[in-house]
């Protein structure tokens, strides 16, 4: 009996952990209004981190200050994370009514991204002085500034 | 072995064992008492490998873990028996224990026929209720702590002199009992009143280890006194 | 003169040697996101790793007892053994980090990805510690380790307003919670204190046969050597408080790291500063190594060590390998070394009681010690610090949970 008890024990607690953990820990989490905004704070700065770390990663390299594979690794590095902060961000179940907000950040992590992307192709091809590439990081850094700030 | 007197389970178990070129061989995984004719419990043997050391993990945990152990060696011979190494091949405890022979091929289980002298481990019988007249100020909850050993006069052997007792787990001492000297602010006043009644029992014909009950009994006329002075 | 010599490598390799992937990724981090405002953290640990040190050298030097030795004999079989699970836990995550450390410092140079240079290093790594001669591998490490030093000369050329610097001392950001701070106060107070440092500084004591003669040397490569350490460490924060800050940049990769570096110093400065990467964490990855297989082999009583002939320690020249490859089989599943490093520093401080305690017990006790036992002072300190470490230890995994690994 005891042993049949214990066993009964030994077999249901993990079910029961593993219950707790997918209600809490899905595939795809649902947070609460606030909770999104938390997670799209975290994800704006998080952008505005990895594009300035490609900016002056370019300045940097500008200047004969590093060499080319550093800077490679740095932006793409950065690229790397970025994608990592979108993914995570298009796993969260938007909050009813949130659609818009929810579609403006996706676009302005989507600039990001493409900026970041342009910046690691010109670093490969050791382009550091592409007015067009600094401007575009600047630009969405602008945006990304006044997106944490509202 | 040197010294006149000393705590077997402070001193010796748990300590690293090393042979005549320095090298090291094991830890005193447990200790082999033998009782001589007149009851008195001899060291004879430091005992060494897994099934020495696995009874000491508590006594649920380490019958279980040496249960398993038995059971996962199951074609070995002797993977019940801990191997041994003799008490006359150490030559000094101090912070190691040193032998006088190289450690190739030393450790091997006892070959002991049934009919010889009983043996026990020192790791058994640590931890045993001590029931006491009441007369002796002894605490409800006290348990055999460490056993006290001093050279017989010829010198060669040690034989078990005294009992330390108290309430609490064999260890949890950590050392501060056995000297009077301030030891360190705070740490060693907690454990002194950790340990405020711990005593010293005088191995004699009024102390019984029932090894079959596990109980150590103090009759009334033993001798006890406090372990820190 | 030549002892005079000896004191000053084993001080200069003891400042290389202090600092390791996670005080330089956790300074780092900690500098981008929160200035100087932390830097009375990394003195409390520096003094922490000197007080625990000093003890369990003295103890090495006088009773020629390593760590785990003393941690079985005074704490049991059985809390002996949960010790040796948790800090050979601790060990092997830091033994991880720090071979993923080197392939991410190779990377810096090569751009080929860490993760095709982590067999590498590690063979490398069990190599040296099965073949080379360990000591002046070590010192050679250790002496490399000290080009960290550019970091110092970047902060200096960085020009930044030390007066701002100075008052930034003291002074949480705004934008940060407490919750935050102190998780991050804790992950460094765990850099700072890593388990094994301590492991191997007393094994190697042990190994160098270190007599009450050698006390005075053992004190001043810690009390000289740890602290110089330590102001690397604060000079990582502070170039990471002036370059990357601003910017708004967190630190999440190595390379990071270096930047402040290259915008101080150029490409010099920035090789020097990756050599320093890498000498730091290679020396780091054979101590944890090592540090791994002297915890089993100080338990279990079987020979260990680096000086004797590796057919005559063959247990723990097996337990290494298996490390080393455990190591490197983790790194390849393409793991981030960067987590597993902040992921390591804060269970050293979690473990960190584990060893600390049985340290400061025996450090008191006349049988072991004689004449050479814990002083007024010693006490006073080390008691303080019994207190410090068990609170972080406690702090540690609630603080990780709230602020979900000081992302909040």
């Amino acid at each position: 009996m005891s042993t049949a008890r214990r066993t009964a024990v030994v077999a249901v607690l993990p079910a029961l952990v593993l219950a707790a953990l997918a209600t809490g820990c899905g595939l795809v989490a649902q947070p609460d209004s606030t909770a999104w905004d938390d997670h799209a704070e975290q994800a704006v700065s998080d952008a505005t981190s990895e594009v300035a770390t490609a900016r002056l990663a370019l300045e940097t390299a500008r200047r004969e200050r590093a060499w080319s594979s550093y800077t490679v690794v740095l932006v793409a590095q950065a690229e790397e994370s970025l994608g990592t902060v979108q993914d995570d961000l298009s796993r969260l179940q938007v909050p009813p009514g949130r659609d818009d907000e929810a579609a403006r950040l996706d676009a302005l992590l989507d600039e990001a991204a493409t900026a970041v992307e342009d910046a690691r192709s010109s670093a490969v091809e050791g382009r550091y002085d592409d007015r067009r590439v600094l401007d575009a990081l600047d630009r969405v850094t602008g945006r990304l500034e006044d997106a944490a700030g509202g | 072995m040197t010294g006149p007197a000393y705590d077997a389970a402070l001193h010796l178990l748990d300590r690293q064992v090393v042979d005549s070129e320095g090298r090291m061989v094991c830890k005193v995984d447990d200790l082999e008492l033998t009782v001589g004719d007149g009851g008195e419990l001899v060291p004879t043997g430091l005992l060494v490998g897994l099934p020495a050391l696995l009874p000491r993990f508590g006594r649920r945990i380490g019958a279980e873990l040496t249960r398993t152990h038995a059971r996962i060696f199951e074609a070995q011979a002797h993977r019940t028996s801990p191997d041994v190494v003799d008490i006359d091949l150490v030559e000094e405890v101090d912070s190691e224990v040193r032998l006088s022979v190289p450690r190739a091929g030393l450790l091997r289980p006892r070959d002991d026929d049934p009919s010889g002298p009983e043996r026990v481990r020192l790791g058994d019988l640590l931890g045993l209720p001590v029931t006491a007249a009441p007369g002796h100020g002894l605490h409800r909850g006290s348990r055999l702590l460490d056993v006290r050993l001093v050279a017989v006069p010829d010198g060669r052997r040690h034989v078990v002199d005294a009992l330390v007792v108290g309430p609490g787990r064999p260890g949890a001492l950590l050392g501060y009992d056995r000297r009077s000297e301030p030891g360190p602010w705070l740490v060693a006043d907690l454990v002194r009143w950790l340990h405020r009644h711990a005593r010293v029992v005088g191995v004699g014909p009024e102390v019984v280890i029932d090894r079959e009950d596990r109980v150590v009994r103090v009759g009334p006329g033993a001798s006890v006194r406090p372990l820190l002075g | 003169m030549k002892r005079y010599l000896n004191v000053l490598l084993g001080v200069l390799t003891a400042i290389g040697g202090f600092v390791d992937i996670g005080d330089l990724v956790t300074n780092a981090q900690v500098g981008a996101r929160f200035g100087l405002s932390l830097v009375w953290v990394v003195v409390i640990g520096v003094i922490g790793i000197c007080v625990f040190a000093e003890m369990s050298g003295r103890i090495a030097a006088v009773s020629h007892r390593a760590t785990f030795d003393l941690v079985r004999e005074r704490l049991g079989p059985r809390m002996g053994f949960v010790n040796l699970v948790g800090s050979m836990l601790v060990t092997l995550l830091t033994f991880i980090a720090e071979i993923g450390g080197v392939a991410l410092a190779l990377q810096l140079v090569t751009s080929v990805n860490h993760v095709l240079v982590v067999p590498f290093v590690a063979a490398a790594v069990w190599i040296v510690l099965w073949r080379a001669k360990f000591s002046s591998i070590e010192n050679v490490l250790g002496l490399l380790g000290l080009t960290l030093i550019g970091f110092a000369v970047a902060l200096w050329q960085l020009g930044p307003d030390w007066g701002e610097l100075a008052a930034s001392l003291g002074e949480k950001p705004a934008q940060e919670s407490w919750a935050t701070y102190a998780f991050f106060g804790v992950a460094l107070f765990g850099a700072a204190m890593t388990p094994y440092e301590v492991f191997f500084f007393s094994s190697g004591g042990v190994e160098e046969r270190w007599t009450r003669k050698d006390i005075g040397v053992m004190r001043a490569n810690v009390f000289i050597g740890f602290p110089l350490g330590g102001l690397l460490s604060v000079a990582i924060a502070g170039c990471a408080a002036v370059v990357l800050m601003p910017q708004g940049i967190a630190v999440e990769t190595l390379g990071q790291v270096a930047l402040p570096v290259a915008v101080a110093l150029g490409k010099v400065g920035l090789a020097i500063i990756v050599l320093g990467f890498f000498a730091a964490t290679f020396g780091a990855a054979c101590e944890t190594g090592l540090s791994t297989g002297y915890s089993l082999a100080q338990y279990f009583g079987f020979q260990w060590g680096k000086y004797v002939r590796p057919d005559e320690a063959a247990g723990f020249h097996v337990i290494l390998l298996v490390a080393t490859v455990l190591a490197a089989g983790v790194l390849l599943t393409g793991v981030d070394p960067i987590m597993v490093t902040e992921i390591s520093v804060v269970f050293s401080a979690v473990a960190l009681p584990l060893t600390y305690f049985p340290i400061l017990v025996v450090a008191n006790d006349p049988d072991y010690l004689g004449e050479h036992r814990n002083g007024r002072v010693a006490n006073l300190l080390g008691v303080g610090y019994l207190v410090v470490i068990t609170l972080s230890a406690i702090a540690a995994i609630p603080l990780m949970i709230v602020t979900s690994m000081g992302q909040g």
